[in-house]
């Protein structure tokens, strides 16, 4: 029996053992980085909803019954919470002028670097349809996969999918090679 | 149009029987703007895919759990003063009770602090003939 696999670490958290928690959030932290930070950029924002994803999982680890994955369960979590923080800055700039948005169109003309471009791009899409693509093209997971964490059916995931890859074509064919 | 985008997506899972692969190349070699739009979507699919592991930088699984072990101690210190609040009290009736146990039986031992003393063969008459009486 292996005891360092996600299974045993959690029951050793479950019981108190932080050490064994530590392991995890060493384990996990990579993947629900990389899908924050697609979601909400690379921002101060971004690390503070990490900190509350992991503070999240340990507190309702008396709820965590294994019926999905422990990088699963995280990235559900991560998701939630960034679609809120997303919600939360979406109100913040309905009270206030949104200058950074118009500072963002000068900057993507003038910017040269693609890949840069694309994420800012990514970061204009509705919060629904970031989900899609940081989990698919980003992260990797595989339709499936991306359709289980979100608790959407596969046809969503395809339709969003398809809507955000045009839009981002469209919006940055004349930088992409033909 | 629509074939394609359908095809090209699938082909993300590469789930594409032959047939497909066969459809899709054709439809690309056929129509010049396909392809335009395939070699960008490919480009963006390289663009997007995370080449290396992210990380919220070093120290953060310590600072998560500093963190856990904050909030755990101050949940203690809260339980603590919590009860804290109800310790004076509860002190305070049982020197009261241990008083009166003392006070009643007339004599200091360890049963009568604890109200236990034992009871008097003439006590245990009475509470026999008021027993048989009520009967």
């Amino acid at each position: 029996m292996d005891h360092n696999n996600d299974e045993t670490l959690v029951e050793k958290s479950k019981d108190g053992d932080l050490h064994a928690f530590k392991i995890l959030v060493q384990r996990h932290e990579g993947k629900v980085a990389g899908v924050i930070r697609g979601m909400l950029g690379k921002t101060q924002e971004a690390e503070d909803v990490g900190q509350e994803v992991f503070i999240r999982f340990y507190e309702s680890l008396s709820n965590f019954r294994g019926d999905s994955a422990v990088s699963t369960y995280l990235i559900r979590i991560a998701i939630n919470l960034s679609l809120n923080e997303l919600k939360r800055r979406k109100k913040k700039s309905f009270f206030s002028i949104d200058l950074a948005e118009g500072r963002a169109t000068e900057k993507t003309e003038d910017r040269h670097d693609l890949k840069e471009m694309l994420e800012m791009e990514i970061n204009r899409l509705e919060p629904e349809f970031r989900a899609v693509v940081t989990l698919r093209l980003v992260e990797g997971y595989s339709t499936q996969e991306t359709a289980d964490i979100l608790k959407i059916p596969l046809g969503t995931v395809l339709s969003r999918l398809a809507r955000s890859q045009k839009k981002l074509q469209s919006t940055l064919s004349k930088y992409l090679i033909s | 149009m629509e074939e394609f985008e359908d095809l090209f997506l699938k082909s993300l899972d590469g789930s594409l029987s032959d047939r497909d692969k066969e459809i899709l190349s054709t439809s690309i070699q056929k129509d010049a703007r396909l392809e335009k739009t395939s070699n960008q979507y490919l480009q963006v699919r390289q663009l997007l895919h995370r080449q290396e592991a992210d990380s919220f930088g070093p120290f953060f699984a310590e600072r998560i759990i500093n963190h856990i072990r904050t909030v755990k101690s101050q949940i203690d210190y809260q339980i603590f003063f919590f009860f804290k609040k109800y310790q004076l009290a509860v002190v305070g009736i049982i020197i009261a009770l241990v008083t009166i146990n003392i006070v009643l039986s007339d004599k200091l031992s360890v049963k009568s602090v604890l109200g236990l003393e034992e009871i008097a063969q003439e006590e245990i008459v009475f509470i026999d003939l008021y027993e048989g009486l009520t009967e």
